[in-house]
């Protein structure tokens, strides 16, 4: 089982590196979003109760939840291709337990996105925040938690899919809405009733939560709110809820129409 | 556990897969009962035209798909059940390239013998044993995909060496190789089978491998039509055939059925006769229908014929069954 996991996990990170184009495009898009969004809104943004908040500040936890996204976005795209045609072939032939393809995109994509993270957290000092080392490690356990829920739907939506199209389609529909609901654009408080309700319900507002809480407070602080416990809650119910799914999609193998007589 | 020992490779008993349909789409029975044996150490070759069932099996037999029915063991231990313990025998050779081609060669061999739990050092050792069946050496940190077709091929033969299995399946492995590259890599499998005495089990088009293995079954709608040697099949046929190239066969079996005791089957433009009088049938077709015909020959059967003969339309029975 280890061996499978860390070849496969392994695997997705020389793929990454070896394409020049994949690690800038990713490392540049979310800085280039965070600062023309933030530039463009920062004048026009008085959200109440925040208004000692420029845009950029805002929107800051909100580009680190999105790299989680496309991070588990990249990471289970290739499977639709890789399975027809590819390496996925010679693992599933092989008697190595399925549950390794899960656990190899779920370790490599962490690995890629937490690469990918560094030159965001670099950026911390210069949007006039400071934060504790301590701080520092519960927000990365947020964009940790949010990277396993987003690499392990992505999977669950990958697997058996027929073409990559049909997968940017749900992606559209349904993966990006997650972000976009999550509060990561717009404060959640002032939000119409069915919006906020759409976003009370969304489990990713709760990793945002994770990633956005950290930066303000100490951990002494944050720790003793129930609030934030009930976040970690949800956000890790969902992440491991869709990882479990995951692992039973995969252990599933095609089986005949029973047949009568 | 396998059992090492083991006179049959492979016992595949009244194997059904059916594929359940749609609302428009009745359920398909892509194998039907299927029975099949095949020694240890044999190359066998399946062969039946498109939609026979022959994917179908490959995919149960490597795992990527469960029968609705029967059973399959590998070296005395049941494939369904543990199909853990048959896997580590069997290599598989799939149609589509199952290779990284983002990864080399080397980081591709590597990874494979991680799935099957090699250490680096039993990896090292084997693979020095596996790449010389191959002209692999001075490639293996090249990119996949910078590989030619042939040597792509042969990466992934050298790939599934690696844990040295006892069975080997592949998939028209041949497909989209030059004939250079095809001879090539068909002479490896037959240096494979008769030095390491690995069982093959190997789907092909192409008869001309067909007739290289000790083995041949012709699978249509699910069953084995046919299950022999290949110099057996191609005598099964017995006499010569006579091969009319012509506009309108169907026009001219008319002609020719009147003197019973002939086989006629048509295929496209060519009209198959088999039977008693063959010289003088040439002679009055010549005769008396000599605009209608392009060329004329008499050939021996090949396996080739058999399997036309065996999968092909029978004229006589489409007959039989219109007059119904």
């Amino acid at each position: 089982m280890i061996r499978p996991t860390l070849a496969l996990s392994r695997r997705e990170l020389v793929r990454f590196f070896r394409q020049p184009e994949r690690v800038i495009g990713s490392l540049a898009q979310p800085l280039l979003i965070w600062a023309f969004l933030g530039a463009g809104f920062t004048p026009s943004f008085r959200a109440p109760g925040m208004e000692q908040l420029s845009y950029a500040e805002y929107f800051y936890p909100g580009v680190l939840l999105m790299l989680m996204l496309f991070s588990g976005i990249f990471s289970t795209i290739t499977l639709i291709e890789d399975r027809a045609q590819g390496l996925m072939q010679g693992v599933l032939a092989s008697p190595a337990p399925r549950m390794a393809i899960v656990f190899g995109k779920v370790l490599g994509g962490i690995a890629i996105a937490m690469l990918q993270a560094a030159p965001l957290l670099i950026a911390i000092p210069f949007i006039g925040l400071s934060v504790s080392l301590g701080s520092l490690f519960w927000m990365l356990f947020g964009a940790l938690v949010a990277c396993l829920g987003f690499t392990a739907v992505g999977f669950l939506i990958a697997w058996n899919m027929e073409s990559t199209s049909g997968f940017h389609a749900i992606m559209s529909i349904f993966l990006m809405p997650m972000w976009m609901l999550s509060g990561a654009l717009f404060p959640i408080e002032h939000a119409p009733g069915w919006l906020w309700a759409l976003m009370i319900v969304n489990p990713v507002t709760h990793a945002l939560t994770l990633i956005r809480t950290p930066l303000y407070h100490a951990p002494g602080q944050f720790l003793a709110d129930p609030n934030y416990w009930m976040a970690i809650m949800i956000a890790i119910l969902w992440a491991l809820g869709c990882l479990m799914l995951a692992l039973w999609r995969v252990n599933r193998v095609e089986r005949g129409a029973f047949i009568s007589a | 556990m396998t059992d090492p020992n083991i006179a049959t490779a492979v016992v595949i008993e009244r194997l059904k897969y059916c594929y359940p349909g749609g609302r428009r789409q009745p359920p398909r029975m892509a194998l039907d009962g299927l029975d099949l044996s095949i020694p240890r150490g044999a190359f066998f070759v399946l062969t039946g035209p498109n939609g026979s069932g022959k994917s179908t099996l490959f995919k149960i037999l490597c795992g990527l798909a469960l029968p609705s029915s029967g059973t399959i063991s590998i070296h005395g231990c049941d494939l369904i059940a543990s199909p853990v313990d048959g896997r580590r025998d069997m290599g598989v050779v799939f149609q589509r390239p199952a290779l990284d081609k983002h990864l080399t060669v080397l980081e591709n061999f590597r990874i494979h013998a991680r799935l099957y739990d090699l250490s680096e050092s039993l990896f090292q050792m084997r693979l020095k044993g596996a790449l010389p069946w191959s002209d692999l050496e001075g490639r293996l940190h090249d990119r996949v995909m910078t590989l030619s077709g042939g040597l792509a091929r042969q990466a992934e033969l050298v790939k599934v060496l690696l844990h040295e299995p006892t069975l080997l399946l592949l998939d028209e492995p041949t497909a989209g190789l030059d004939p250079g590259g095809r001879l090539a890599f068909m002479s490896t499998l037959l240096r494979l089978q008769k030095r390491r005495g690995v069982t093959i089990l190997m789907t092909s088009h192409i008869f001309a491998e067909a007739e290289r293995a000790d083995l041949v079954g012709i699978l249509r709608h699910g069953k084995l039509l046919a299950l022999d040697s290949p110099g057996n099949l191609s005598q099964r046929l017995g006499e010569e055939i006579l091969v009319i190239n012509c506009d309108q066969p169907e026009l001219l079996a008319q002609a020719l059925s009147n003197p019973s005791g002939l086989r006629i089957q048509i295929q496209d433009h060519e009209l198959r006769v088999q039977g008693e009088g063959l010289l003088l049938l040439m002679e009055n077709l010549l005769k008396e229908h000599r605009q209608k015909i392009h060329t004329l020959s008499i050939k021996q059967p090949a396996l080739e014929d058999l399997y036309i003969h065996l999968t092909g339309r029978d004229l006589a029975r489409d007959e039989e069954e219109e007059s119904r």
